[in-house]
């Protein structure tokens, strides 16, 4: 019967077309092994793919590692975490503080403005730290602002008469040199400078109003400073362009448009003016004092050349789109970039792999290995079995799998501890949390040793404050809080929390009764909210947990402050900037500092270290803003988990000696735990070496 | 009585009892799904009992209790007393499923997530037969009867009310439910006025079969797995959240069922003469109508229940089952994922049992479909 | 026939129009912003996130956001929020790598179902039906990660070849012939996952069918007449049963849009579940709702394509 015999022929077929196709496929061992070119190619898995392969439009991470490898920035961080210059060969970092004369200054009455110029010059100019001072005399300028009084809003004009101002080149950026100056030129001689009096307005306002709009105007002291970059010479893009100063400015003024949306604005938005002398100096000025400043120029250069009006408007035209809605973000740029770090872009399919070559041109020597491989494996169990199997070189480790990696001898193993930490912070305007001593207590019964032990399985430190670990500006003198239930009780008793005859912890009738939550998907938070359950629990709390959806629980309960005590992480840089997290003024609805916390010696600490570009001394206050913070406890901190890295163990430093014969080291990670510092000498070698020690 | 079709809609209450016998005598002989049925009912006696065990202040078995330094042990290992207190020893001194990364005890788990998952997969389905059989029963019974265009308004009025609370705009929320019912009960009552406005809104429109079917039609439009994904990221995790939403998407099958039987069922003798008799519609529908239409939902709840205990554990895959403290089997199956290779038994107890209970109720099903199906019957 | 096409299409059109509603509201329900926009990130501040929410229509009044949507989708304008890539470049290209998995498993289960439905219905009761039905009801009750996981580490371990992705990685310089082999050895696996399921169904379908058929009376006189059992079965009984089969091709194309989340994870497979995954975890909203609409486009001209079938094969009906 023919139907009979497709019925059962056919799957027969279908079936065994597809099986046999297995014959066909090269088995891990040919891949690896068999596979010369393997050596010159470093492959490493990722969970999810890329957006934007642009430095000043992504912020995930996947998009940010491989932008880190297309586009090179002025400096970076040396192994000591200390500024290293890239295209920037050096720099100085100067400041222009001018001040008003707006009365004449102790000791000074009546003398003429020539003479007074005369007298600032010869007092001022001694100084060791001043480079130059200059007089311009006073002048006038004729404003409108925009004045909303009553419901209504009109335009006023203004005219402000300012005095003379004097500008004094400093060395270095000094935050209290206008104190200084008040010793010279009197006690409280900028405080006592009234705005509202050099300001006319045209029309009569309320003097509160004339007040602060005046404040906004003109005021008596201004700082300055300037960053000069003198470029390297030779640097050249992908496409053989050289890089110059106006792709710095190009690329500011990039990330400063506000069409293109860029989400490292802020960091940008203290730069008063970039100015380029010539094509391989850049001289930024900046309108206040912003000790990040430096940190933000490991920013990837944009090629001005592909990116700019002209070549964007040609993108548009080509494509049929209007070039007047036309930007940055919307450019085939993003899929295909260009820019003048070790490795070029080759080809990337979606959600499938990202390829990059190496850039022979690269201005520090082109990198050992010839391809960098990104591969999106969204399942972490199938990219451990690729990292077994030796398609993949790299591979972050989980907690409970570190031990019996580090004994394979295929392999090799680096940790370091993460820049960042891990908490648990409490909405500090709910109850109970009003009091340090209750939340210290709270701190007191979590055994941390055990969560470091069991959950982390050993990968992770205790921390005690909002710094970094590794980094100069964490206290390594402040104790961690004790595991001490008993201790606990005691503190909770002085708050006014007893026990009562069942168990329970009382104050004026009433269980003490929270909910901690965290965001689902991280099983290592939930492991910690049940282990805090249990601790708590114990004490006599009632303590419910929850764990909501990430958008969710940013959205609702962390953006409207509607939350208890939750676990959560911060992932940090290594400035110590901390003003969003830590200022009384950042506690509004959306704002970072959600638990609400307000110490007005932390305050001034945070901002002064703002403002403080010399290391000693921003060390020097970073600590005693730990010291506060540990005090007050606004946060548990639990740790700072350690990432473990395993590498393929035949993966070793090449280098050439004077003969240019290679020479072949281990790799060592850095101080901080960076084992990928010197990635460009990285390659692997067809067996494991053995290195004479 | 050999030899004549059985029609199936003539079926008296005498007859009934039989039919339902005839129905046990064929399932006994299919050795499949009895088995499917004698470990459905010791699943349930399993989840009652584990209820009873793991739940309370002090329980005998406590899932939830966090052991650290036993983490990770396989299945069947000893209890090692020196480093725990007295009474975080698991009974009998072993543990016989081994324990998980939190040193949690497998076995009371396992016990706990029984009942669990059993609820989840009950209630889920619980709500999609209940939907599926009104609506169903509402467009298979009244048909054809037109729906006028102020009492499909007002509907709409009542029914978008809910989004409005969601998107917590409790003002918008009393302005469509006020709204819909004010057109609702003034429609009843406009038939009598003349004028233009009073003529539009007792317009007979679409018929309420037409207008349930195609809801019916919009909800099959969305793919049901994302449907449920879509909610339960955006609402809290919660346990009844789940239930709800599974159940609220998969009612549609039902429905149809439901609606084709009562239509064939609507035209019989046996309904004319009940109706004739003067008895009410309720109570032609629920005391005559439901009872035969029941069988292919029968059929349904049953592979819907296997299937609400897969979708459970496919959603803690990615995160969005139910949450601590429950454990259900499915959490506990995708939790274990991470260790496969350092503690496979972690995936292999609660994915073998999840597929034992998903099987037996899948061959039960079947089981129950083909002796209900009369025209497999073998003849007698 | 035209009268009810007429009709029938009108109606089509209006349950579009009211899952694009609905669709349209459940989304923007959902709290949470664009993961454009992360507030969690020190670099967002509160005007950063205004920015955003302005460049993407977020501030305007919701039947505005509709009608610049929809006008938008409908001229094949909308763009991706979280690359700024077209959606329907993006879908198609998905589509395209999720269409082999689909046709290979749809060639699976309708390949095997048959033979097996039939054979399970010819020798009803026998060992070979319960054998048949146990296994098959055996393939669905797995969990599927479960399943999939089971099944990769064993291929792994017992063959030592690579088993996810789409093709192997680093074959681009290979002859034609191992590259098609490849792509072929890569569908292999994830299709016979998603197949499983469909057997099941499929070929318990086809046995009801099947049983139907043969217990009508023509088939009693085929019999009586001595036929060749062969005969019997094939030529008179399976021809019958094929019928309502037809049209169940038309309800295949809401499957092209489809693909699981989860087996796409698991082999990291781009496709259209993994997209639309991740579009609902970043709330991007034009991906989301482009799928959506075309999902319930392929649903309901697959009805219709499905009951036009159904009359066309059935002299019996006439509508």
């Amino acid at each position: 019967m023919l139907l009979r015999k497709i019925l059962l022929g056919a799957p027969v077929l279908v079936l065994g077309l597809l099986i046999q196709s297995v014959l066909w496929v090269p088995t891990y061992e040919e891949q690896t092994r068999g596979n010369p070119r393997r050596l010159v190619q470093f492959v490493t898995g990722s969970l999810g793919d890329a957006s934007l392969l642009n430095p000043i439009l992504a912020a995930d991470s996947a998009s940010s590692e491989l932008a880190g490898l297309i586009f090179e920035g002025l400096v970076d961080r040396d192994e000591e975490l200390r500024f290293r210059g890239r295209l920037a060969e050096r720099w100085e970092i100067e400041e222009e503080a001018s001040f008003l004369i707006h009365r004449p200054p102790k000791g000074c009455e009546g003398m003429s403005m020539e003479d007074l110029f005369q007298w600032l010059q010869e007092k001022l100019g001694s100084w060791p730290q001043v480079k130059r001072v200059e007089i311009s005399p006073g002048e006038e300028r004729r404003e409108t602002v925009e004045v909303s009084e009553a419901g209504t809003r009109r335009k006023v004009g203004v005219r402000i008469s300012i005095p003379p101002k004097v500008k004094v080149l400093l060395r270095e950026v000094d935050q209290d040199f206008f104190q200084k100056l008040e010793g010279l030129l009197g006690d409280g001689y900028f405080s006592s400078f009234a705005p509202e009096v050099h300001c006319e307005f045209s029309e009569k306002l309320d003097p509160a109003t004339q007040k602060r709009l005046a404040g906004e105007l003109i005021s008596a002291t201004e700082h300055h400073p300037i960053i000069t970059f003198h470029l390297r010479k030779g640097i050249m893009f992908h496409d053989g362009s050289p890089v110059t100063s106006k792709d710095v400015l190009f690329t500011y003024n990039a990330i400063m448009d506000p069409a293109n949306l860029s989400p490292r604005m802020p960091d940008f938005e203290p730069v008063l003016r970039i100015e380029t002398p010539d094509d391989l100096t850049v001289r930024v000025v900046y309108k206040r004092l912003y000790s990040p400043a430096l940190g933000t120029w490991s920013m990837g250069i944009l090629p001005q050349h592909l990116l700019n009006e002209e070549a964007l408007a040609r993108e548009a035209a080509q494509r049929g789109l209007d070039p007047k809605t036309f930007s940055i973000r919307q450019s085939g740029f993003n899929r295909r970039p260009v820019g003048c770090g070790p490795f070029k872009f080759h080809e990337w399919k979606s959600d499938q792999y990202v390829i990059l070559k190496r850039f022979d041109n690269y201005w520090e020597g082109p990198p050992n290995y010839e391809e960098y491989a990104f591969r999106i494996i969204p399942d972490l169990l199938t990219q451990e079995m690729e990292f077994y199997a030796g398609t993949i070189d790299s591979y972050a480790v989980q907690p409970h799998q570190v031990e019996r990696l580090k004994g394979d001898p295929r392999y090799q193993a680096f940790s370091g501890l993460s820049f960042g930490y891990t908490y648990i912070g409490y909405n500090m305007r709910r109850e109970p949390f009003r009091d340090s001593r209750v939340r210290k207590a709270l701190g007191m019964a979590i055994d941390v040793e055990k969560i470091l032990k069991y959950v982390l399985h050993g990968q992770g430190e205790r921390i005690t404050g909002p710094f970094p670990k590794q980094t100069d500006y964490y206290d390594h003198t402040i104790e961690p809080i004790p595991y001490d239930p008993r201790g606990a009780l005691k503190l909770l008793e002085e708050a006014g929390w007893k026990r009562d005859s069942l168990g329970k912890l009382v104050k004026n009738g009433q269980q003490m009764r929270f909910t901690l939550i965290t965001n689902s998907g991280n099983d290592i938070r939930k492991a910690i909210l049940a282990i805090a359950q249990d601790s708590w629990r114990q004490l006599g709390i009632d303590v419910r947990t929850d764990t909501v959806e990430w958008a969710v629980f940013i959205n609702e309960r962390i953006n409207k402050r509607d939350f208890d005590a939750v676990v959560l992480g911060w992932s940090m840089g290594i400035d110590p900037d901390l003003y969003q997290i830590w200022h009384s003024s950042q506690t509004g609805p959306n704002q970072l500092n959600f638990v609400g916390f307000q110490d007005p010696s932390a305050d001034e600490l945070i901002v002064r270290i703002r403002q403080e570009y010399d290391h000693e001394k921003q060390v020097d206050l970073c600590r005693r803003l730990h010291r506060i913070i540990a005090r007050e406890q606004p946060y548990t901190f639990l740790y700072v988990s350690k990432w473990t890295a395993v590498l393929d163990r035949r993966i070793v430093i090449m280098e050439r000696d004077a003969n240019g014969n290679p020479v072949y080291r281990r790799i060592t990670p850095t101080k901080t735990g960076n084992y990928a510092f010197h990635f460009n000498r990285w390659i692997k070698l067809p067996h494991v070496p053995v290195f004479s020690e | 009585m050999a030899g004549r079709p059985r029609d199936k809609g003539v079926i008296s209450r005498g007859e009934e009892q039989g039919l339902w016998r005839d129905v046990w005598h064929q399932l006994r002989r299919n050795r499949l799904a009895m088995s499917g049925l004698v470990i459905f009912l010791g699943f349930v006696i399993l989840a009652l009992v584990g209820l009873s065990l793991t739940t309370g202040k002090s329980p005998l078995l406590d899932p939830s209790l966090v052991r650290l330094p036993e983490k990770l042990r396989p299945p069947l290992a000893k209890a090692r007393a020196d480093l725990l207190h007295p009474e975080e020893l698991p009974p009998l001194g072993i543990y016989l499923m081994g324990t998980d990364e939190l040193g949690r005890d497998v076995f009371s788990r396992m016990m706990q997530g029984a009942w669990v998952s059993l609820t989840v997969g009950f209630v889920a389905v619980g709500i999609a037969v209940g939907i599926g059989i009104v609506l169903g029963g509402i467009a298979g019974y009244y048909g054809a009867k037109p729906l006028r265009i102020g009492t499909i308004l007002g509907l709409a009025g009542l029914f978008s009310g809910p989004f409005a609370l969601a998107s917590k705009r409790l003002d918008i929320f009393l302005l469509l439910e006020g709204a819909g019912i004010l057109v609702l009960v003034s429609t009843r009552y406009l038939g009598l006025r003349k004028g233009f406005v009073a003529r539009f809104f007792t317009l007979p429109c679409v018929s309420v079969d037409t207008l349930i079917m195609r809801a019916v039609d919009v909800m099959l439009c969305f793919p049901s797995f994302f449907l449920i994904l879509t909610v339960v990221a955006i609402l809290p995790p919660s346990i009844y959240n789940i239930m709800a939403v599974i159940g609220l998407t998969s009612w549609m099958g039902t429905a149809r069922f439901v609606r084709a039987e009562f239509l064939s069922l609507r035209e019989q003798d046996f309904v004319l003469a009940a109706k004739a008799l003067g008895l009410s519609d309720a109570r032609i529908i629920f005391r005559h109508l439901v009872p035969n239409a029941v069988a292919p939902v029968l059929v349904s709840a049953t592979l819907g229940i296997a299937g609400a205990i897969l979708t459970e554990a496919g959603l803690s895959f990615l995160g969005f089952g139910v949450p601590p403290p429950h454990a259900t089997w499915g959490n506990i199956l995708s939790d274990g994922k991470r260790f496969l290779f350092d503690a496979p038994w972690l995936t292999l107890i609660p994915g073998s049992a999840v597929l034992t209970v998903v099987l037996a109720f899948n061959l039960f099903g079947e089981g129950l479909r083909e002796a209900l199906n009369p025209r497999l019957r073998r003849s007698r | 026939m035209i009268s009810f096409l007429a009709r029938s299409i009108v109606q089509k059109l209006v349950t579009l129009f009211f899952v694009s509603i609905v669709s349209f509201a459940v989304v923007h329900m959902a709290p949470g912003e664009p993961s454009q926009v992360d507030p969690m990130n020190p670099k967002f501040t509160p005007e950063v996130v205004e920015r955003f929410r302005k460049a993407f229509h977020l501030d305007e009044p919701l039947h505005v956001q509709y009608l610049l949507f929809y006008g938008d989708l409908l001229r094949g304008k909308t763009v991706s929020w979280k690359d700024n890539q077209p959606v329907l470049a993006k879908i198609w290209e998905r589509f395209l790598n999720s269409l082999p998995l689909f046709l290979v498993g749809s060639l699976l289960t309708w390949t095997i179902s048959f033979p097996l439905g039939v054979q399970a219905a010819v020798k009803r009761g026998s060992l070979l039906d319960k054998t048949t039905t146990f296994t098959a009801y055996f393939f669905i009750s797995i969990p599927g990660f479960f399943f999939a996981y089971l099944l990769i580490v064993g291929v792994v371990e017992v063959l030592r070849v690579p088993v996810v992705g789409m093709e192997t990685f680093g074959l681009s310089q290979a002859p034609l012939t191992h590259r098609v082999m490849d792509r072929i050895w890569h569908l292999v696996i994830p299709s016979i996952l998603g197949a499983t399921v469909g057997v099941a169904e499929l070929s318990r379908y086809v046995r009801s069918q099947m049983l139907e058929v043969e217990s009508q009376d023509y088939i009693r006189t085929a019999r009586a007449k001595g036929l060749p059992q062969d005969m019997v079965h094939y030529k008179h009984a399976l021809r019958n049963a094929l019928l309502p089969f037809v049209t169940m091709f038309g309800l295949m194309i809401p499957g092209l849009i489809g693909g699981s989340v989860i087996i796409e994870s698991i082999f990291s497979w781009p496709g259209m579940g993994r997209m639309a995954y991740e579009a609902i975890m970043a709330r991007d909203y034009p991906v989301i709702l482009t799928l959506n609409f075309l999902s319930a486009v392929l649903v309901l001209v697959g009805t219709l394509v499905s009951d036009i079938l159904y009359m066309l094969v059935d002299p019996r009906i006439r509508l």
